[in-house]
């Protein structure tokens, strides 16, 4: 009945994405390859994770700047457990639940507090970087445990369990957002949480539920990441949400809310990381200093997109008003 | 010379509406002109179009009779325009004398010379024969003597041609308003144009020379102040004689048994209101604004919190803690703003229909249906004349009128036992507005008890088999549609204002 949306911004994006990989394959013959696009899925893989919960929270109006010291907290602590002799299941299971207790405190500073969500997760930024040494003597947390070290390194058509995830999170998640009641929420309160309020709906409930979402994909992410360095480190993931966050934005989510999809989201977090591997491989100097540099300009870039299209939006209507009468 | 300030074909487009069209017009100093028209006739647009604040999209200014055009407010100050708004756009820490002469203070050797600045002030204090010091701070003086500042600030520009007051009084008492008239005498007296755009017919006819009356984002025409009459002037604001469609309405005859009641219901914004609506009655409620009509409204949904009393619906006790419980239980509100309650501006007409109807709408994986979506909005887009395009069209596209009746269309879907309309026709064109009216007997008809909340007396009025009055958070009368008159709804609304 319906044809398929085609969404305008997605094309621009795709295109973006292919022009970079073209750009980055001229510049070195060894970029694409299967294995170089494999390895950039799976650098990819823990940011895509993160940007789906920040999908969900930007559309809302809100933000999360905690994931990078919590999925560090959390790989640390699934470490730490299995290391004093946890069966693998149970510290899954344990990590997911700090997941989830985190995120239903950032709910709660959010929801009750009334704090702004960017203060009240910075609160928890600093705080679980501080739990995540504070519990391993500073010191980083090898991991014996087979099963772990399996999730690691184990493929499935030639691409590991972190990129299955990614890939399966990134389904459930885009059509959680697009087909669900949900995910109707979701765009409904971030248009306008008033109003979602008046027309019956529970905006704290949905907050809540993205920031314990958001936990849950923290704790997997964290396992995985783990599993994939063979140990927990209390410095690693500094940063991994502004990564995350620059991929949504660039994706189209606009920062007042209300606005984005999923796919979006996805081919943010795709530019981002060919980004980041391409820089590396075109042998610049200083490549690794050079991609904060290069993301800045990203975000510089995708946001005056999305002032431009707001503009021409804009525009549109009032030449349409013009006509209309 | 006198001065002089022509509008010229002035059009101004906003998405969804042309706020005005085709503006000309002349105003000459040494007059009081006053802007009269509805709310969204475009008087403030005009005034913000005529500042700089908008652009006009078509159409010039001419100041004796030389093209004048203003990028921003500020460049319209330097050039002698003047706008007073009701927000006062002072700043309160600061002084009288530093606010009157703010970025432009006088100088000795790289410091502000404040003898110098509160001279001049006090200079102009005189002028104004007010007892204020240049020293006071701002915050210190009353909202009337804070206004007063920002006339000075005004008048301290030795180019000052063209002065706006817009809505001045709408704080201010009766003896404040004494002072605010002399004043604008004062200005008067030495040629300055001086627009006023007010409400008030009584203070029109006290304080302006002329009237220009606006219509629909339209120059009507100009009146003489003095001779014009008040109904002349409403017959030109409204364009036809209302009474003919309160008339010809077709009223619900059969009116049932209690669905609501209230008792003794209060909260941090109403002091005990009791109050039964029956069935396929319209309830009006009304009172000045900030009396605790809404407020009530909001206690009994749920949107605030009620901390005492009981509220009855068929019989049967209820307490909602959320809208959303209310909403289960069939009673619904279509809020007062509708930009910042009612509509979901990043949603289409479709998604602004079905938000209320997710649960009916999806299955028990909460996977919503796109069909029954669709089937819902095109019923709301028929029931209720929405004039739109496609259902996929973003609500913010479609005119105000609307835009309200999206709002109302997803409420009706829900099949509510309780409608509460909370100034259903504010800034909505005539037209759409008697679709309201229509609507609204139609909804009493099919047996729904509808709560009408309105400032327009007429409307309440008209609409209402019972008006319930409230002033200062409580109830304070109780009309029967026969009774009803203006005067005896607003001696019940305002009795203690008056007694002051």
């Amino acid at each position: 009945m319906k044809k398929l949306k085609v969404n305008g911004n997605l094309i621009v994006l795709t295109i973006a994405l292919v022009i970079e990989i073209a750009a980055f394959s001229l510049l070195n013959h060894n970029f694409l390859t299967t294995v170089n696009m494999v390895n950039i899925l799976i650098a990819a893989s823990l940011v895509g994770l993160v940007a789906i919960g920040h999908t969900y929270l930007i559309i809302e109006g809100q933000n999360d700047l905690s994931p990078g010291s919590l999925v560090a907290f959390l790989g640390v602590l699934s470490s730490l457990l299995v290391s004093n002799g946890m069966n693998f299941g149970v510290t899954v299971l344990i990590t997911m639940a700090a997941g989830v207790i985190v995120g239903l405190c950032n709910a709660f500073m959010v929801n009750r507090l009334k704090l702004e969500a960017f203060i009240a997760t910075l609160v928890t930024q600093s705080v679980m970087r501080g739990f995540a040494y504070i519990i391993c003597d500073g010191k980083s947390v090898g991991i014996m445990n087979q099963t772990f070290i399996w999730v690691g390194k184990a493929r499935l058509l030639g691409l590991p369990f972190s990129v299955w995830l990614m890939i399966i999170a990134f389904i459930i998640g885009g059509v959680i957002l697009a087909k669900t009641r949900f995910g109707r929420s979701v765009y409904a309160i971030g248009g306008n949480s008033q109003a979602a309020r008046l027309a019956g709906m529970n905006p704290q409930r949905i907050v809540t539920i993205s920031f314990v979402v958001m936990g849950l994909l923290c704790s997997i992410g964290g396992i995985v990441y783990v599993a994939r360095m063979q140990s927990g480190q209390p410095s690693a993931n500094v940063n991994l949400e502004f990564d995350a966050i620059t991929a949504v934005i660039l994706g189209g989510v606009s920062f007042a809310g209300g606005v984005g999809n999923m796919g979006g989201t996805v081919i943010g977090v795709l530019l981002i990381q060919t980004f980041n591997t391409g820089l590396n491989m075109v042998g610049i100097p200083n490549a690794n200093f050079w991609q904060y540099v290069g993301k800045g300009g990203l975000l510089l870039i995708a946001l005056t997109a999305d002032y431009i299209r707001k503009v021409n939006t804009e525009k549109r209507l009032l030449a349409e008003s013009k006509k209309a009468r | 010379m006198a001065n002089s300030l022509e509008f010229r074909h002035i059009t101004k487009y906003f998405p969804g509406v042309k706020a005005l069209d085709d503006v000309s017009f002349v105003a000459t100093g040494g007059e009081v002109l006053a802007f009269l028209g509805e709310n969204g006739a475009g008087k403030s647009t005009l005034l913000k179009t005529l500042n700089g604040d908008y652009q006009p999209d078509e159409g010039q200014y001419l100041i004796d009779g030389a093209e004048a055009h203003f990028k921003n407010p500020h460049e319209a100050i330097e050039a002698g325009i003047s706008v007073i708004y009701q927000e006062r756009q002072i700043l309160p820490e600061l002084s009288v004398a530093e606010n009157i002469y703010l970025g432009r203070m006088p100088t000795k050797y790289g410091f502000i010379d404040t003898r110098r600045v509160n001279q001049m002030a006090q200079r102009i204090i005189d002028d104004f024969e007010l007892p204020i010091s240049p020293t006071d701070r701002v915050h210190e003086l009353s909202i009337a003597y804070q206004q007063m500042v920002e006339i000075m600030k005004s008048y301290s520009r030795e180019n000052l041609k063209v002065i706006c007051f817009d809505e001045p009084t709408a704080s201010l008492s009766d003896a404040e308003i004494e002072c605010l008239f002399r004043i604008i005498n004062k200005l008067k007296a030495e040629g300055k144009i001086i627009i006023y755009v007010s409400h008030r017919m009584s203070e029109i006819k006290q304080i302006a020379d002329k009237v220009a009356i606006f219509k629909d984002g339209c120059y009507v025409t100009t009146l003489d102040a003095k001779t014009a009459t008040e109904p002349e002037m409403i017959r030109l604001m409204v364009g036809r004689d209302l009474g003919d469609i309160y008339s010809s309405l077709d009223r619900n005859k059969q009116i049932g048994d209690v669905l609501l009641e209230v008792k003794d219901l209060q909260s941090d914004e109403v002091d005990g209101v009791s109050f039964r609506l029956h069935r396929g009655e319209v309830l009006g409620f009304s009172g000045l604004v900030g009396a605790g009509r809404t407020e009530v409204m909001r206690a009994i949904i749920g949107a605030d919190r009620m901390t005492a009393g009981e509220v009855y619906l068929e019989g049967k006790p209820i307490h909602c803690k959320a809208p959303a419980d209310a909403q289960r239980l069939g009673i619904v509100l279509v809020p007062e703003d509708r930009k910042t309650q009612g509509i979901l501006s990043n949603l289409s007409v479709l998604g602004n229909i079905n938000i209320s109807l997710l649960r009916e709408n999806s299955n028990a994986l909460g996977f919503v249906n796109a069909r029954k979506e669709a089937e819902a909005a095109d019923r709301g887009i028929q029931d209720f004349n929405i004039r739109t395009p496609s259902p996929d069209k973003k609500i913010v596209e479609l005119s105000g009128g609307n835009q309200q009746k999206c709002i109302v269309a997803r409420w009706m879907e829900t099949r509510p036992k309780v409608l509460i309309l909370d100034e259903p026709t504010k800034g909505i064109d005539v037209g759409a507005k008697s679709e309201f009216y229509h609507m609204i007997c139609e909804f009493a008809k099919q047996g729904l008890g509808v709560i009408l909340i309105s400032s327009e007396l007429p409307e309440v009025i008209g609409l209402s088999d019972r008006i319930i009055v409230m002033r200062n958070r409580k109830v304070s009368g109780e009309v029967m549609r026969e009774e009803a008159t203006e005067a005896k709804l607003l001696s019940l609304g305002m009795m203690e204002e008056v007694a002051k």
